[in-house]
């Protein structure tokens, strides 16, 4: 605040516009300054508490930058590195006084696999089945086009948790509970219309005229999909590849329902399932939360263009 | 009726099913059955089960009860009351999304050094998980250690720590909170995007004919701004209305009952009552609802969405 007071006493005898220059640069630093604490300071303040024992997490006030960083959370996770309570020691580590790491841990690399494992499958569906039928709504006239885009898109109105009984008595019926193929199937009913959403929006965006040249070569409509209108929509495609793989990456509801043990538990289920246990360290839940956080953040980050340009397409004309 | 337009009829039913339809029916048809099977046929498994007085505490004995359901979803007192929190949840949420995306999207519309970062790192909370969003305000809003209490006590705007989340009065708003900071990322983005696409003829023109930065933001970027407010507000109220994930991790549906919103009903009735007779009813009525609430705000704010 000082400095802004001085500068702008400074300034007042020169001409206007660089005062206006000024007080514009400091406006936009105190804003930035302001947004950045709110998107950071949350995710900042979980990073830390991540890196500190169990005697300073518990400090008050607390600490926003740990005195001395340790790593031991994360050890516990990747390396297996924690002790376990026994009979024997469980007078020395007192499990209901909090601060124990629990030997659930060892499932967190397990669960994020299964994670990989459902989000990449999903991912490929997707493009298998919503590629072909975005391109035929945007580029084909057909009988029922319009229907069809708005049965598709009618879809993801539905709430997730209106489908959660349907969906759970369907994948009981079919003896899939607590398999990676159900939750492959109901995020294929979460992500579909989405994607398909997306592409339409991009496939209108190319002229007719490319489809059309196409057709007059010789090409059949599936070759004029895969060898014109793919190369094109590499941007879009990223996009769909992205937000499918996130979706699926911090689903929550479903996996809660239709999964009970590690050999298809998601990296979310685990997490959570350290956050109702109060006798868990604290540090650790918060590192596990790291852990969850950091891959999608480093897609997010990486691919921050191609998000942004694909809900750009499907939204502005929406 | 003349055999000439019958002929018509027949003809215009073999023109409709020409190559271009053929094709068009081979390309959906993967996409069409997919969501026949994990959309379209649960919904009706849905309608058909909320007939019936299903507990999976009784499996062996079902029997078909018409309406009963419903009427005894929408007779219980607690549904209405949930009702009540879903709605005023929804509105905090939506209202202060539309607000603070808004803030954003001018903010990242300027042109100024380090845009580019800011406009990378806002799309952070859009990316992680809600297990970790969850878990993240948890502990901020820890009575014991938590950030919330921590920093206020540093302020001095507080002398000894609160239990946030066990002041009913506080427990929706702070939930709300962090739904919002969550949401946030995505509408200031579709914003930013419309905004945009205003052109920048109408800013001069309006310079030229004398209006000031006020006059210009609320005569012409809040009006040009309608179509992605509109995609906005529909997408995140269907978003709170929906929302589970939070009301779970944070509080599960307590202190008491400040927080039991119709998601956890739904939850509660069904996954802890084992009652799917009753929760089916209850899906479907919250379904129905968010449709006919879609399609009103559609009418309602303007043309196509």
């Amino acid at each position: 605040m000082k400095t802004l007071i001085f500068n702008s006493d400074s300034e007042k005898y020169r001409s206007k516009p660089k005062l206006t220059v000024l007080t514009r640069k400091v406006g936009l630093f105190i804003a930035s300054a302001i947004l950045m604490i709110y998107v950071l300071g949350p995710v900042g303040w979980l990073l830390s508490s991540s890196f500190q024992t169990e005697a300073e997490i518990v400090s008050v006030p607390p600490h926003w930058i740990p005195h001395e960083p340790t790593l031991k959370n994360f050890k516990a996770i990747f390396f297996q590195e924690f002790e376990e309570v026994t009979y024997e020691n469980r007078s020395r580590v007192d499990t209901s006084a909090g601060g124990y790491i629990p030997t659930t841990a060892k499932y967190l690399l397990p669960s994020m696999w299964n994670s990989f494992i459902i989000s990449i499958a999903v991912v490929i569906l997707n493009l298998l089945v919503g590629v072909p039928a975005a391109y035929a709504m945007a580029k084909i006239r057909f009988w029922g086009r319009q229907a069809s885009i708005y049965t598709i898109l009618t879809t993801r109105v539905i709430p997730d948790i209106a489908l959660v009984v349907p969906f759970f008595l369907v994948i009981k019926n079919l003896g899939l509970l607590d398999s990676l193929s159900s939750l492959i199937i109901t995020y294929l009913a979460v992500t579909i219309p989405f994607t398909v959403f997306i592409l339409v929006g991009y496939f209108e965006s190319l002229p007719d005229e490319l489809d059309k040249a196409a057709r007059v070569d010789g090409c059949s409509r599936f070759q004029a999909l895969t060898k014109v209108f793919l190369p094109l929509s590499v941007p879009s495609l990223v996009a769909v590849i992205l937000f499918t793989f996130l979706t699926s990456w911090n689903e929550f509801l479903l996996a809660l329902m239709f999964t009970q043990t590690i050999s298809s538990q998601t990296l979310p289920i685990i997490v959570a399932g350290f956050t109702s246990d109060f006798t868990i360290s604290f540090s650790f839940i918060n590192a596990a939360g790291v852990i969850a956080i950091i891959p999608p953040v480093i897609l997010a980050i990486f691919f921050e263009r191609y998000i942004v340009s694909g809900l750009t397409a499907g939204a502005v004309k929406g | 009726m003349s055999d000439q337009s019958k002929l018509t009829i027949g003809y215009r039913l073999l023109r409709r099913f020409n190559y271009e339809t053929r094709s068009a029916a081979l390309f959906i048809l993967p996409v069409m059955s997919v969501l026949a099977l994990v959309t379209v046929f649960p919904i009706f498994y849905s309608l058909y089960t909320s007939f019936f007085n299903l507990k999976l505490t009784r499996p062996h004995r079902v029997p078909f009860v018409w309406l009963d359901n419903y009427i005894k979803v929408l007779s219980d007192e607690l549904f209405w009351e949930s009702v009540q929190r879903t709605v005023s949840f929804t509105l905090m949420s939506v209202s202060a999304i539309a607000v603070i995306a808004l803030l954003i999207a001018l903010l990242l519309n300027e042109t100024f050094r380090g845009r580019r970062v800011i406009s990378t790192i806002v799309l952070i909370p859009w990316a992680i998980p809600t297990v970790a969003n969850g878990l993240l305000w948890k502990w901020i809003y820890d009575s014991g250690y938590g950030a919330l209490n921590g920093v206020l006590l540093q302020l001095g705007l507080i002398d000894k720590y609160t239990v946030w989340l066990g002041d009913a009065d506080r427990t929706l708003p702070l939930i709300a909170n962090a739904f919002v900071w969550k949401e946030v990322p995505l509408a200031a983005i579709l914003i930013l995007v419309t905004m945009k696409s205003i052109p920048a003829d109408l800013y001069r023109a309006a310079r030229v004919d004398g209006a000031n930065a006020f006059q210009r933001f609320v005569h012409i970027t809040l009006p040009s701004l309608k179509p992605g407010f509109m995609l906005v507000m529909i997408y995140e109220t269907m978003m709170a209305i929906r929302h589970f994930d939070l009301f779970f991790l944070l509080t599960e549906g307590g202190p008491g009952e400040a927080s039991h919103v119709v998601a956890w009903q739904i939850y509660v009735e069904t996954f802890r009552n084992l009652s799917f007779g009753t929760g089916s009813a209850m899906s479907y009525i919250l379904a129905i609802v968010t449709f006919a609430l879609a399609y009103f705000i559609i009418k309602m704010l303007g043309r196509r969405v």
